[in-house]
């Protein structure tokens, strides 16, 4: 195992070296008005939603606290079990171990007490509010990465800026401005044909008068958005596979035909951990890693694409969440090991993009009776990429203390998603928020970049 | 006939800039369109022959004979469930069918061997494999329309799902037909008490675990017992330790009070979710391979004391028993934000995603009256003038299951193997019975129409049609609709009759008619096995087959 770690680590110094110097300055000449992409590739940022409330103390483990030792009786990891230490204070679930060439590489960032400061325990609204960037306040209905395709579009922009790499979109990427969400399991070889067909129906073709009715008066407008819907569809899914091109029919290639996987054995196999990579630097074969296998390949392409989002969900963890080789263990390295890949493969790319992993909450700082924990309030939030202040925790950490707890339970929130996201989407499109732009919120500036 | 006028109207309602004081009133809907709507609402949309069938009917006939219980009469449906052998089985009954009655029979799981093991798996797989295809065959055969909307609706509402793994893939058969489809017609409350005490929600929300804290007393049992075992004082230190952690578990509360009856932030806090969960424990089943699986209230699981939920004080059950979380439920079931919760949703289910305000008032009104009775909120609905409403007519985008369902109605769809079925819904992301969040899938056009969606829809709206789906045909009696004398350029419009009811757009007559063009212009004997698929496949993918 420290083998592979060596190889990888001398992968990352080869090129971390370049990525830091580039990625100082792909953004700035994006801010200084260069629409086109820079030779390489434009900048790109990849968010990943860990849906459930992702346990932040079971990743980024305060290994040495003694309240922690002593509220998680089944849960604490120590050197015996191999976790990571990072600095004086955390170390990396050793399921995270993938990671740890990106942390040594200076590309990995985790921000601790990172979250919403909104109360709110429930997944659904923690998970919409974090999405549309709007804690609080159900009116808002545009995802904050749609908010900056609209307000950011350059005219006649491709409609190929941003992707949904999954069938439905995360909500941060739904609303106004129009986003593909592509499908996992569209027959490759009928797929081309299927759109053809369809392009009278819902393309840009003739036959329909604009606002106009028809001989029976019925009108042809589109107030469910099905017609604009299925425009987009064709014509950005038609880009899609040009690019994608031989290598898959989309993020789930290998699904097709033949026996289909009962969702079970999928669980079953993630649980397992059957989804092993063939080598330290290959994609799990599993759906995330097949997605972001994909990702990478459109991102090498330079065919203009700005953001990308997915989803990695089942970390609601209220029972028998698992020591190092847990439940949750397992996903963690499905996950670790994805974007190791990733990273690895996307080489000096990476200098101009950045990985964003959040979740809707962190847990309770003490298990639960049944070797889970409950539902919380601050959580981690994890960069990765070449312009990140990598290789140190961000974030005001202040122990476990009864006082330095969210409601004597939770971790606190001291810093603000919204202040991530506006850091982020500084640093890759030197793009400023306006005033309204996160509802009832100031910006706070942070140096994560 | 339809009149222009009246539409013409209708549509500049649903721009109210546009709308100039002293408009006329949009056009109601005639009785053609009144009767696709019912269909489409409360049916899954019309199968060939529907339409007209109820129009001789009427309408409050049709759904005096709908909502109520009554048995299916289907024979179709009645032979497509004939071969299945779990469907009525208990939690205990498909335990015992899995674990007992095949495979196994007196081994130990470790003793088996590679193929048994993987009988097991199958058998294993069988009840849930069973109940997701009953569902679909009950959802496209079955006469009783409005049970099958409905029991979708409550399906999502009060969800549990075999993503959890292990144990309830005996439990859910059960819980669909006994939670679900006994009180589809009947009360809430009977509706949130048997979900409450059925084993497939006790472990789904992990109520069947969540306890007291050990006493003191009890540590020194477990270490006293640690210490006799395996003599190690350091091991039975830290089996008092992980002991002493065990307790309360809040997921089922909260879920109770946001999902399954006030609402989120609907009048409950933190407090009242943590109090709930301490009036459940002890609520829990009887829970392993060989155990009945039945509802138990554990005396030592529970908190002993007097709980304050929502400002109301319940005292414990004096006879020690779950009487404490029974007098909660029940007062949560009868609450005014339960009924107009319930009421939104039922509303936003059966006429638009924005639930129009009266009609939930209706429902809410007919839900407090009645003391929860589930088909008077129904009919409520349905009696209000926004049901009927011209802008609620096709306004809801459907679901990719509603899609799914409908096509399969509309084609009279013949199935032999609903497994290809399982996996399209699969494919779309909602396959039934595997929605990991206790939400349920959502019924709105926003969780479900992104671009992209509809590629997979075209698909299989060709794979059905032109018999490409294992399992599924459309049968030779379809093509009957187009008269043997018809002349080819009319094909489109007979089976526009049969798939789009209410008419077909000036676009799609336009790309329809294109493609007959084309095919003619290639084919001199022009043969409706050929062009009628294609045609068929176009009509399902239109846009006008994608809403109800």
């Amino acid at each position: 195992m420290s083998d592979l770690h060596h190889l990888d680590r001398r992968d990352f110094l080869k090129w971390s070296a370049a990525a830091a110097a580039a990625g100082l300055a792909l953004p700035r000449a994006r801010l200084f008005g260069a629409q086109e992409p820079a030779a390489g590739g434009g900048p790109a940022l990849v968010v990943i939603f860990l849906r459930g409330g992702a346990d932040a103390l079971h990743m980024l483990l305060p290994w040495k606290n003694e309240e922690f030792l002593a509220g998680r009786p089944t849960l604490r990891l120590g050197e015996a079990e191999g976790v990571l230490p990072l600095d004086g204070t955390f170390a990396l679930h050793p399921a995270l171990a993938p990671l740890k060439p990106a942390w040594d590489a200076k590309l990995l960032a985790p921000i601790v007490c990172a979250g919403s400061p909104h109360p709110t325990r429930s997944h659904f609204d923690a998970q919409d509010w974090m999405e549309y960037a709007a804690p609080g306040d159900r009116s808002v209905r545009q995802g904050w990465i749609n908010r900056f395709l609209a307000a950011s579009a350059p005219s006649g922009a491709s409609e190929f800026r941003a992707l949904g790499m999954q069938d439905l979109l995360p909500r941060s990427l739904r609303g106004a401005y129009k986003v593909l969400a592509v499908p996992t399991n569209l027959d490759r070889k009928r797929g081309d044909q299927t759109l053809d067909r369809f392009e009278d129906f819902y393309g840009d073709g003739s036959g329909m008068m604009e606002g106009g009715e028809d001989m029976q008066g019925r009108r042809e407008d589109d107030d469910t958005g099905v017609v604009e819907s299925g425009r987009m569809t064709i014509e950005t899914l038609r880009r899609f596979q040009e690019i994608v091109g031989d290598a898959a029919g989309g993020p789930g290639a290998g699904q097709e035909g033949g026996a289909r996987p009962d969702p079970r054995d999928r669980r079953r196999a993630r649980d397992e951990r059957e989804t092993a990579a063939a080598s330290p630097n290959d994609y799990p074969d599993s759906q995330f890693g097949r997605r972001l296998a994909i990702l990478s390949k459109v991102i090498r392409a330079d065919a203009g694409l700005e953001v990308a989002g997915l989803d990695y969900g089942g970390w609601d963890d209220h029972t028998n969440a698992g020591g190092a080789d847990g439940k949750m263990a397992a996903r963690m390295r499905e996950l670790a090991q994805s974007l190791h890949a990733f990273v690895t493969e996307l080489g000096p790319r990476m200098a101009s993009t950045t990985v964003l992993l959040v979740s809707e909450f962190g847990r309770t700082a003490h298990e639960n009776g049944n070797n889970g924990t409950d539902h919380g309030h601050g959580g981690v939030m994890w960069l990765i990429g070449g312009g990140v202040k990598g290789g140190q925790v961000h974030g005001k950490w202040e122990g476990l203390a009864p006082k330095a707890l969210y409601q004597g339970r939770d971790l606190p929130v001291s810093t603000d998603f919204r202040d991530v996201y506006a850091s982020v989407l500084a640093h890759s499109f030197g793009f400023e928020p306006g005033k309204d732009f996160f509802p009832g919120h100031k910006v706070a500036k942070l140096k994560l970049f | 006939m339809v009149t222009m006028p009246g539409l013409l109207c209708a549509l500049l309602l649903a721009f109210p800039a546009q709308t100039a004081s002293g408009q006329d009133a949009p056009a109601p809907l005639n009785p053609r369109e009144r009767a696709v709507h019912l269909l489409n609402r409360l049916g899954f949309g019309p199968a060939p022959g529907d339409v007209e069938r109820l129009l001789e009917m009427g309408e409050q006939a049709w759904l005096d004979e709908q909502l109520r219980p009554a048995p299916a009469q289907d024979p179709r449906l009645a032979a497509a469930l004939a071969g299945f052998e779990t469907l009525e089985l208990s939690p205990a009954g498909a335990s015992q069918w899995v674990y007992q009655d095949y495979v196994g029979r007196g081994k130990k799981e470790e003793d088996l061997s590679d193929e048994e093991r993987q009988q097991l798996r199958e058998r294993r797989r069988q009840p849930g494999r069973e109940l997701i295809q009953s569902v679909l065959y009950r959802a496209v055969l079955s006469d009783r329309r409005a049970e099958e909307v409905l029991t979708d609706f409550w399906r999502n509402h009060f969800n549990v799902s075999f993503t959890k793994g292990d144990a309830i893939e005996v439990q859910i058969n059960d819980y669909e037909r006994m939670v679900l489809r006994r009180n589809v017609f009947g009360k809430f409350e009977d509706m949130l008490r048997a979900s409450a005490r059925h084993a497939a929600m006790l472990n789904y929300l992990d109520n069947a675990v969540s306890r007291r804290p050990p006493t003191k007393q009890e540590l020194a049992e477990i270490e006293r017992n640690v210490k006799r075992r395996t003599g190690s004082e350091a091991r039975a230190s830290e089996e008092v330790q992980i002991a002493a952690e065990r307790g309360l578990n809040e997921n089922y509360a909260r879920e109770l009070l946001e999902l399954h009856t006030l609402g989120v932030d609907n009048g409950y806090e933190q407090e009242d979710v943590v109090a709930l969960a301490e009036a459940l424990t002890g609520w829990t089943y009887d829970a392993g391979r060989r155990a009945s699986q039945e509802f138990t209230f554990r005396a030592d699981m529970h908190v002993e004391s007097d709980k304050r939920v929502l400002g109301k004080t319940f005292s414990e059950d004096k006879e020690g028993g779950p009487g404490q979380g029974e007098a909660i439920l029940q007062h949560l079931a009868g609450h005014k934000n339960t009924a107009r919760f319930i009421a939104t949703k039922l509303t936003r289910y059966l006429v638009n995603d924005e639930a129009p305000p009266a009609a939930v008032d209706a429902a809410a009104k007919a839900f407090l009256k009645s003391g929860g009775d589930l088909t008077a909120t129904v009919r409520a609905i349905v009696a209000s003038e926004e049901f009927w409403s011209r802008r609620n007519f096709e306004a809801k985008f459907k679901t990719p299951y509603e899609f799914v369902v409908s096509a399969l109605r509309a084609t009279g769809a013949e199935i032999s193997d609903a497994q290809a079925l399982t996996w399209t819904l699969q494919s779309m992301n909602q396959p039934v019975y595997f929605c990991d969040d206790p939400t349920g899938w959502y019924d709105t056009a926003e969780a479900w129409l992104d671009p992209g969606v509809l590629a997979l829809r075209w698909q299989f709206a060709m794979d059905l049609s032109e018999g490409r789906l294992r399992g599924v045909k459309i049968p030779r009696e379809f093509w009957n609709a187009v008269p043997d004398d018809a002349p080819p350029e009319t094909w489109q419009h007979h089976l526009s009759l049969l798939l789009l009811p209410e008419g077909a757009g000036e676009r799609t007559r336009a790309a329809l008619a294109s493609v007959t063009a084309d095919y003619l212009a290639k084919k001199k004997v022009p043969d409706l096995r050929e062009l009628g698929p294609q045609l068929v496949g176009l009509l399902l993918g239109s846009p006008e087959f994608q809403k109800q």
